[in-house]
């Protein structure tokens, strides 16, 4: 992976205690302006009518075009709060692995802090839901500044545990969204990633945009040990010995087939999927969200 | 089993070292958390299997590396030397004999005895070695003692098919028990593998009509066994030429000379009849037809042999070769026998007679012209001339000039004679009383073999006897009669420097003198030979004298042209003195060249063998060819030694102790071997796993 040079190595952000600053010294000179929103909301400043369509709300219809032309028609506004952004963080025991300084709970909180960071300096509504086997927090979106201080606070305290079951948050979340928004999955997905990925594409054929972030570690990646270990599940405590040199080869044919598999079933549903190693800068994090944020627009 | 160093034993505790890093290495490996052990644990268990296969030789080689290296300090003892002493089978040494003499061609005789040389080789059981000797007349090929038995099977299973010479057995057995009484083993055993023939018995043989006779008291080795093994009991009808006399010589147009040969049965069944056929060709290989031609019906009846009379008369001069040829049996080897003959034309002589006479009784050649031409089938030509009637073309038309009492006074004539002796004529001189010293050496000077100095003649009562004669000489060697004649006249000689005196009288005094001048040859006889001087004409000495004098001068001494498989043939005197080499052809086409250095030949296989200018006849040995059987019993009895303690020579002794010592010692080296080896297997298999 190239090195950007505008980006800050990992092992020097776990340093930063502050996700705040964190989320500051990532998004520093990556922000590309504003951009216009295509979605029409019901603010301030009216952009066009539209026919009335049965459900709609009867405040926003326009007595006054009714009275001329007989027809009803809605009010449109260009809306303040331009995208929903909902990030969901798996917290689950397995993403609290950490062959280097920094966990992959870490990694993800460190990016979902700079996405919300991002997202907020865009003027964009931006909500957290961390889970593991339930939903450990929800905080809905919003656009307020101080939001983001709720959300910076929320992954701080947030603690690794527990089972991934990915559905139920995606599950809820779908519910509860009565307008199109980003949807950011940040997890490892090692459990139950058919599910997973069958939620977020149902998410993604009500609309939304969906990115996931699917973070694993470098020794995860490489699987870079040595002499004979007894290896032990994170989540199950199913333990596991083995010679690593032996078995190398076959584990990354395994997880190559695994990663390719969730890459092909994302892309062919159109939710973007961006692999990222914990030993690695975010800016390819951040250049998928642009990326997905700059097709939207 | 024992150790020379024991307290290296110990060492094997410390197998105990490797067992123990692999259960402690087991027991705690670095824990990891690990959030993707599903891929782990997806990996195929075949891996995971060999890999714990792999892990358990490794431990497995490094805890017998350990054993190993311990067991090869303490030194391990084998007591009583190898494993087939443990187990408690005594090693042997065998001796094969296997006869390749010419019986054995007969048939499928050889490839059974082969069979059975190679099943003996199988009965050999490990630790066992043997040794392969071929025999005929002796001991042709040895395969020396060895453990190695495939090489002696290879051995029996390339050897060629047997030669043509008889069979002789006690060489070889004596050969073979000489090998044995320097074996290690104290069993030894002599397999013998032939047909058995009689002829392989020396003289005063053991034969199948039961004659025992002590072999000069020679027997086997004390100890030593032997084992006949009989492969010549086949049924078989045989006719055989026992025997075959031919002449080398005759003249043309003579009647009475014959080929006899002696046809017998020899199988152990009875043959009463056959067939027998005389082929005679031209040195150039053209037949010639004879009185003989075809075949000629051999009637044995009851008896045991015939005896076949086949006349010879031929009507060319010149060099046959023969070939009789027995038919009507099964086995071929002793139908043929092969022999040359030259047809010699009349010899010519001039008698010129230097004192004739009208009486008979004292005419000068009157008595030597009888001699020769007495006989009714004489070899001899004759012609008696005066000396005063003697001309040049009588000298030139004639093989001998014989001068009776004569000296010529014609320097022409002697100048003819001399050439004519020169190039290759043959001279008798007899001086007698008619003779003057001095004209005699003067006219025969460089011809005659000695020169005269005086004629003595003796008293009434007085005569000097014949009391030295050459007996090897070739014109004298055949003379074997009364050499009585009384000489009481005679010349005193002195013989040349390169002449040789044959014949002396009781005096001393020269009485034959031969000498060679130039391509001919001279003698001189120091007396007459008619009635003047002795009584010589009237012995039965006079005339086989003459024949042999002059067949010797006339005709070029008669070289042995037959011969038996097996001689050694001196073919020196077939060379010329400008050729250094001779080459000739076998009878199987193949060609031999020897030089002057070694100019023998050993004849291999019955047939002509064929040079420039003549050809030699090899037949069988009548006693190779014979079918008589050895009592096998007997022989076996003869040679068996009542005692039974086998001979150990102080060399074997010494060699055994040597061994017993040394060799259960050397058992650390192959396990110090066996430890390389491991270490190498180790290093490899250790690459190829993981920790």
């Amino acid at each position: 992976m190239t090195q950007s040079t505008n980006f800050i190595d990992p092992s020097v952000l776990a340093t930063l205690d502050n996700l705040e600053m964190r989320a500051r010294v990532i998004v520093e000179g990556f922000i590309a302006g504003l951009h216009k929103s295509p979605k029409r909301g019901f603010s301030v400043e009216f952009t066009d009518y539209r026919h009335y369509i049965r459900g709609d709300d009867m405040r926003h219809v326009d007595w006054k075009l009714y009275g001329r032309s007989d027809k009803m028609y809605i009010k449109q506004y260009e809306d303040e709060t331009n995208v929903r952004c909902y990030i969901l963080l798996d917290s689950s025991a397995s993403m609290a692995y950490a062959s280097a300084s920094m966990s992959k709970l870490d990694y993800g909180r460190t990016l979902a802090s700079a996405l919300a960071y991002f997202i907020m300096r865009q003027r964009d509504a931006v909500g957290l839901i961390t889970f593991d086997d339930k939903i450990k927090d929800y905080i809905p979106a919003k656009a307020r500044q101080v939001h983001l201080i709720r959300i910076l606070r929320s992954l701080h305290e947030l603690q690794a545990g527990g089972q991934t079951n990915s559905v139920r948050p995606l599950s809820e979340l779908a519910m509860t969204l009565n307008q199109k928004s980003l949807v950011i999955l940040i997890s490892d997905m090692l459990e139950d990633e058919q599910v997973t990925i069958k939620t977020l594409v149902q998410l993604r054929a009500m609309g939304n945009e969906v990115i996931v972030f699917h973070v694993l570690d470098n020794q995860e990646l490489y699987f870079n040990f040595n002499e004979s270990t007894e290896f032990v599940d994170m989540e199950t405590a199913e333990t596991h010995i083995t010679s690593p040199q032996a078995i190398r080869n076959a584990y990354l044919e395994n997880l190559q087939r695994y990663l390719d598999d969730c890459k092909k079933k994302c892309q062919s549903s159109g939710v973007d999927y961006c692999l990222l190693d914990t030993s690695q800068p975010l800016d390819k994090a951040l250049a998928s969200y642009l990326s997905r944020r700059t097709r939207s627009s | 089993m024992g150790f020379l160093t024991p307290l290296f034993l110990l060492g094997l505790l410390a197998a105990a070292i490797p067992i123990a890093i692999h259960m402690i290495r087991r027991e705690n490996p670095p824990k990891v958390m690990f959030g993707t052990l599903r891929f782990v644990k997806q990996t195929t268990k075949k891996l995971i299997l060999f890999q714990q296969i792999q892990q358990w030789l490794l431990l497995l080689m490094r805890a017998a590396l350990i054993c190993l290296l311990v067991l090869a300090f303490a030194r391990p003892l084998l007591f009583q030397g190898g494993m087939a002493r443990l187990m408690d089978a005594e090693p042997r040494s065998v001796a094969i004999l296997l006869d390749t003499s010419l019986s054995m061609r007969v048939g499928e005789r050889f490839e059974r005895a082969k069979t059975e040389a190679l099943q003996v080789l199988d009965g050999l059981n490990a630790g066992d070695e043997a040794a392969v000797l071929t025999f005929a007349d002796g001991t042709l090929t040895v395969r020396e003692l060895s453990n190695d038995i495939d090489g002696l099977r290879a051995f029996i299973n390339e050897m060629d098919e047997p030669g043509y010479d008889r069979v002789r057995f006690y060489p070889t057995l004596q050969q073979a028990d000489d090998m044995l009484a320097a074996s290690q083993h104290q069993r030894r055993q002599i397999v013998m593998i032939s047909d058995f023939k009689a002829s392989g018995l020396d003289s005063d043989a053991l034969v199948s009509d039961g004659q025992s006779v002590d072999q000069d008291g020679w027997m086997l080795a004390a100890g030593t066994g032997f084992l006949p093994v009989d492969v010549g009991d086949e049924r078989s009808s045989n006719l055989s030429l026992t025997d075959v006399r031919s002449p080398q010589q005759l003249l043309e147009n003579q009647t009475d000379y014959a080929v006899l040969a002696r046809v017998r049965s020899t199988g152990n069944v009875f043959l009463d009849r056959g067939n027998l056929s005389l082929n005679l060709r031209t040195q150039a290989g053209d037949d010639v037809v004879t009185n003989n031609a075809g075949s000629i019906p051999v009637q044995l009846n009851e008896r045991s042999e015939a005896v076949i009379n086949l006349p010879l008369n031929l009507d060319a001069t010149g060099a046959f070769t023969g070939e009789l040829v027995l038919s009507g049996d099964d086995v071929d080897l002793d139908n043929r026998w092969y022999f040359s003959l030259d047809v010699l034309p009349r010899m010519r002589v001039l008698v010129v007679n230097g004192d004739p006479s009208t009486d008979w009784f004292d005419d000068e050649a009157h008595w030597f012209v009888l001699a020769l031409q007495g006989l009714e089938n004489s070899p001899f030509d004759v012609t008696s001339v005066t000396a005063d009637a003697l001309t040049i073309p009588q000298i030139r038309e004639h093989d001998a000039v014989v001068l009776l009492n004569a000296s010529l006074q014609d320097n022409r004539l002697l100048a003819e004679l001399k050439t004519f002796v020169n190039e290759g004529g043959a001279l008798l001189l007899a001086p007698g009383n008619r003779v003057t010293a001095s004209e005699f050496n003067d006219s025969f000077a460089g011809v005659t073999p000695a020169t005269l100095i005086s004629s003595e003649e003796l008293a009434t009562n007085d005569y000097q006897l014949i009391a030295d004669v050459d007996r090897r000489h070739p014109a004298l060697r055949a003379l074997n009669v009364d050499f009585g004649a009384r000489f009481q006249g005679y010349w005193q000689t002195a013989p040349g420097s390169d002449s040789d005196v044959l014949m002396r009288f009781d005096n001393g005094s020269p009485m034959l003198v031969e000498a060679q001048a130039g391509e001919g040859r001279s003698m001189l006889l120091s007396s007459s030979m008619d009635l003047a001087w002795s009584n010589f004409p009237l012995q039965g000495l006079y005339l086989p004298f003459v024949h042999e004098v002059l067949t010797y001068l006339i005709q070029p001494p008669q070289r042995e042209r037959a011969y038996l498989v097996g001689d050694m043939i001196d073919l020196s005197s077939f060379m010329s003195a400008d050729n250094t080499t001779i080459e000739l052809l076998e009878p199987d086409g193949a060609q031999v060249q020897l030089t002057r250095d070694n100019p023998f030949y050993q004849a291999r296989m019955p047939g002509f063998v064929r040079l420039e200018e003549t050809t030699l006849a090899v037949n069988i040995a009548a006693e190779a060819a014979s079918s008589r059987r050895a009592d096998i019993d007997a022989l076996t009895d003869a040679i068996i030694n009542p005692e039974t303690t086998p001979m150990v020579s102080e060399q074997v002794r010494t060699a055994q102790l040597i061994a017993d010592i040394e060799q259960p010692q050397r058992l650390w080296w192959w396990i110090v071997l066996l430890v390389m080896l491991l270490l190498v297997v180790e290093a490899w298999v250790a690459n190829r796993t993981y920790r």
